[in-house]
């Protein structure tokens, strides 16, 4: 049966495209079916003319034409085809209904467009840098907290040797491939801003394992591993930036520094190109052989029909042992992809339901425009009914016009989604420091596009809309049935209830609005501990073979002389560590008594190592005792400095000042001389560690000096511009080869940890302020229609005596009470869903009085005014001429 | 015949009968066809003969009947429609499915006196 429906239907379709063919054919067939009829008629005997009149009354030709054309197309479509004609010429009479309409909703539309762009990009597309990214997990330890050494519960990344990889792929059945990845940082030779890339080691097996082909060339193979051979292979973007795209880099020569660890600069072979989409999610563009006495973290791909749960069951053992773990370490296997987005969560959510918001505000706000224009309509919807039309055909007219505003507010929103997606990437700063810590990432950001989907989503929207605000409007037009009936007060509560609504839905943007920016305010305002502006900061790259650690720190010194004699810059210092650098150093930790066989413990203090001046230069304060100055050099008194956090815990009740305190296994004395104020060294939204500083000069060696190179901060009130060639022309003067980077005031750095934060409340602020006005036009809407409405009733009042504010009164009181509906049900809403904020809020919260209230009385306030134009339009109402209108 | 006899069609029905009528009677125009329909129903039916059309044209549309302009013996050109294959399979098919409906609604309605 179906293939004869599939017949009719496609007969039906080619019937709607060409109808007059179709009427033409009925014709010819009706005149031959009517003259037969007739023939038979004079055959049996009637005269001519009654014949054919008898032959009409028998086919009956007009019915038969109706049905006919009822039953070869689709009814609907061919009303549709004269249908949208109509409404268009319906909207190009009303020009501001329709522009006000597809404003509206077009705002929505566009806000949930970029919205679903983003989660699109983010969330829901798999990443790209692996047909099976997401079979990819990484293995995970969590521990346990420690009384002993008071280390707080933490997870790592499992690290094994390339011995162990071995054991582990040739024992797990349920991972398919299995591969060992470090992260790395090099530096490019030849460029300046390629001093630091990020880079990976890793077994060979990785590349089977993403199964990614390269662009060029090939990827790293088990003989490159095998002979630790000089060979790396590139990403995309590296290729394009330094060297142009070019085809013959394929087995060229390229210089690398290794930054971390044993310095030195070697030739490496390019031994292939990776395509674009390899760094989808990842942010490495050099990728190198392990070493075989490296460690790595254990990257595994699921093989078909695993489920996580049951890898990591087969794992466990092999790992536990490999490991040497004990029974309270518990493993984990971590979606790549789920770590990626795991963190932009909340946030996605939030600006998800927020978007959501604003369209149904939208959506309510165009259902009642659409009720007004209807209502008034209502006389003629009634002549039409009395002339034969169905009520289903004026709902269907209706309809049309309410799918048109909603398709052209499509394309209006598609237009705004691709603004806000070139303002979100305008906000965020894509090239992303790697040493620092405290940038709340917004990963995958190169990704988000008003793409196939987005658009989609967009039409799909557009269609509900346009189905979901007319609804209403065209079944109360279409009950118009008195023809008499001139007057339209029905409908007035309805609309009453569809602008409270309006402002319900307002009053929880604003309120999440008021939360975010609240807790944004808080982040900003932390006391940093040091002072962030007039200080401007760069890091020096030098030659890794000719500047080991003890010339690294004669350069330093000479440099922040020469930068010293610049007539801009008030004092210059350098340190191994800025604020908001992520790089971890506790030297031993800090202790009270000396212990040559002291083990590491985790939660042991953060070590900085500062020339004198550093604490100066950064405006950090001395608490107690004195800083660090000239005097405290090589050979002298070993002194160092804690801070606040570090005194209340160790010293605590006691003056540190004076005190002996010891380092790691040194069993050399330090003599704390003073106390400073915390510095927030890592994330803003995070408390202050303990820290202590000790003088360059007094260095100990043991570790690496400058782990990434040295950070020179510089006092001056000139910005990073204008400093910029002198800081170049004093480096190269010292060391020719050296290149400068990483140059950006302290300001700048600060900024750029907020920057994601910043763009929460940017968004959610544009939602809630368009939000508030569309409600706000919609409460003024509703009063000033129901002023016109009753503009007989409030005549009467007049000419009876009423005053103009008792009219003003009236008009008000309709206005609060729709206001006060609306803020009381916004506010519980809000209040019960704010709790999935929490993780945006820094520390304010969710239920935070003062915001609710601030919004409340702010919205009170501003309706109100809104509710004044339309009460101060009923007072000009002149009870002669109402009274005497009919 | 009085109209209060005449029983009503239902739509899927007509269709039925249509083609059961071409079947029989091999190819004919719409007039011949009203005609022979109220025939064998012995006027009981209350045919209005433009709601053919609508049959016609669904059961041509499924491909179940074919139209073509022949000459009647008067020489009057006319819409002659015959059944086609497909639509011999469907009469099979919808007629035992008419039965068992009717069978089912006769046990239903009268069964339970």
């Amino acid at each position: 049966m179906t293939l004869a429906s599939l017949r009719r239907v496609v007969a039906r379709l080619r019937a709607l495209v060409s109808s007059s063919r179709a009427d033409r054919e009925l014709e010819r067939e009706l005149a031959a079916h009517v003259a037969l009829a007739e023939e038979d008629f004079v055959r049996r005997g009637l005269p001519p003319a009654e014949a054919r009149a008898a032959a009409e009354r028998l086919v009956r030709p007009d019915r038969a034409r109706e049905l006919h054309r009822e039953t070869r197309s689709f009814p609907w479509l061919e009303d549709l085809r004269r249908d949208v004609p109509y409404a268009l010429r319906g909207l190009r009479r009303t020009p501001t209904f329709a522009a006000a309409a597809i404003v509206t909703l077009g705002l929505g539309l566009g806000a949930a467009t970029a919205v679903f762009s983003v989660v699109h990009a983010v969330a829901l597309e798999p990443l790209r840098y692996s047909p099976h990214s997401d079979r990819l997990v990484r293995l995970r330890a969590h521990l346990p907290a420690d009384p002993v050494s008071g280390a707080p519960a933490r997870s790592n990344f499992v690290l094994m040797t390339p011995a162990d990889l071995e054991v582990v792929r040739e024992r797990a059945r349920l991972v398919s491939h299995v591969a060992l990845i470090s992260a790395s940082v090099m530096g490019l030779a030849g460029h300046d801003d390629a001093a630091r890339i990020g880079a990976v080691r890793a077994s060979a097996s990785v590349f089977p394992l993403l199964d990614t082909p390269p662009l060029a060339g090939r990827v790293l193979g088990r003989s490159d591993e095998a002979n630790a051979a000089d060979v790396v292979v590139i990403g995309h973007q590296l290729w394009q930036r330094y060297f142009a795209g070019d085809p013959a880099i394929v087995g060229r020569e390229i210089e690398l520094d290794s930054v971390l660890g044993v310095r030195a600069r070697r030739p490496y072979t390019v031994a292939g190109v990776m395509p674009e989409r390899f760094a989808s999610g990842l942010t490495r563009q050099i990728w190198l052989p392990m070493p075989a006495d490296g460690r790595g973290v254990l990257l595994a791909r699921l093989a078909e029909g695993a489920t996580p749960a049951a890898a990591l069951a087969e794992l466990d053992p092999i790992v536990r042992e490999l490991g040497d773990h004990g029974p309270d370490v518990r493993y984990e296997l971590a979606g790549e992809h789920d770590e990626l987005v795991r963190p932009v969560r909340p946030a996605l959510r939030m600006l998800s339901v927020a978007a959501g918001l604003l369209l149904l505000i939208a959506c309510v706000n165009v259902t009642n425009l659409l009720l007004a224009r209807g209502l008034a309509r209502g006389h003629e919807m009634a002549m039409r009914r009395a002339l034969g039309a169905s009520r289903g055909r004026l709902v269907r007219q209706a309809l049309a016009e309410s799918t048109i505003v909603s398709a052209a507010a499509a394309a209006l929103g598609v237009a705004l989604a691709f603004a806000g997606v070139r303002l979100l990437h305008a906000l965020v700063e894509r090239e992303m420091r790697m040493d620092l810590v405290g940038q709340i990432a917004f990963p995958r950001l190169g990704e988000v596009a008003v793409d196939g989907p987005a658009l989609a989503v967009a039409v799909g929207l557009a269609v509900l809309t346009g189905l979901l605000v007319g609804a209403i409007p065209a079944l109360r037009a279409s009950s118009a049935t008195d023809v008499h009936d001139r007057t339209v007060t029905r409908g007035g509560r309805v609309q009453a209830g569809l602008a409270a609504a309006q402002v319900a839905l307002a009053t929880a943007l604003l309120v999440a609005g008021g939360l975010v920016l609240s807790g944004f305010a808080r982040l900003v305002g932390a006391e940093t501990g040091y002072h962030a502006g007039g200080v401007v900061t760069f890091q020096v790259s030098l030659p890794a073979d000719r500047y080991p650690d003890d010339r690294l720190l004669a350069f330093a010194e000479t440099l922040a002389e020469r930068l010293r004699g610049l007539p801009a810059v008030q004092a210059a210092a350098y340190a191994n560590q800025l604020p908001l650098v992520a790089l971890r150093d506790t030297a031993g930790g800090l202790w009270r008594t000396p212990d040559p066989a002291r083990r590491g413990a985790p939660g042991g203090a953060d070590a900085r190592y500062v020339s004198h001046d550093y604490l100066g230069v950064l405006g950090v304060r001395v608490l107690e005792g004195r800083g660090l100055d000239r005097g405290d050099g090589a050979g002298k008194p070993r002194v160092l400095l804690v801070n606040r956090a570090l005194a209340a815990r160790e010293f605590a009740g006691e003056s540190p000042v004076g005190q002996r305190v010891y380092v790691g296994r040194d069993t050399e004395p330090w003599t704390v001389v003073g106390v400073v104020d915390d510095v927030r060294q890592y994330a803003l939204e995070r408390p202050a560690e303990p820290q202590f500083f000790m003088d360059l000069r007094q260095w100990q060696g043991g570790m690496p000096l400058f782990p990434g190179g040295a950070y020179f901060a510089l006092r001056t009130e000139a910005g990073v511009d204008a400093l910029l060639p002198d800081i170049g022309a004093a480096v190269r003067e010292i060391e020719p080869a050296a290149s400068l980077f990483h140059v950006a005031s302290m300001d700048q750095l600060v900024d750029q940890a907020i920057s994601v934060p910043r763009l929460y409340v940017v968004v959610l602020a544009l939602f809630a302020i368009v939000g508030l006005t569309l409600a706000l036009v919609g409460l003024y809407g509703v009063l000033a229609y129901g002023v016109v409405q009753r503009h007989r009733e409030i005549g009467v009042r007049m000419a009876l005596g009423a005053a103009r504010r008792q009219v003003v009164a009236l008009i008000l009181r309709d206005g609060w009470r729709m206001t006060a509906a609306g803020v009381a049900i916004g506010l519980v809403v809000a209040a019960a869903f704010a709790r999935t904020l929490e993780s945006l809020l820094y520390g304010v919260p969710p239920l935070d009085a003062v915001t609710y209230a601030v919004v409340a009385f702010g919205l009170g306030l501003v309706a109100t005014l809104a509710a004044f134009v339309p009460a101060r339009r009923a007072t000009k109402i002149d009870p002669a001429i109402t009274l005497r209108c009919e | 015949m009085s109209s209060g006899d005449r029983v009503e069609l239902l739509q899927g029905t007509l269709d039925l009968i249509v083609l059961r009528a071409l079947a029989t009677m091999g190819p004919l125009h719409a007039y011949a066809l009203a005609a022979r329909i109220e025939q064998v129903a012995d006027q009981a039916l209350s045919l209005n003969q433009g709601t053919l059309y609508p049959a016609l044209v669904r059961l041509e549309q499924k491909g179940w009947i074919a139209g073509d302009w022949q000459r009647t013996e008067n020489n009057r050109e006319a819409k002659y429609y015959g059944i086609t294959r497909a639509g011999r399979k469907a009469l099979e098919a919808e007629t035992a499915r008419w039965r068992r409906l009717a069978g089912l609604v006769d046990k239903l309605l009268l069964g339970e006196q």
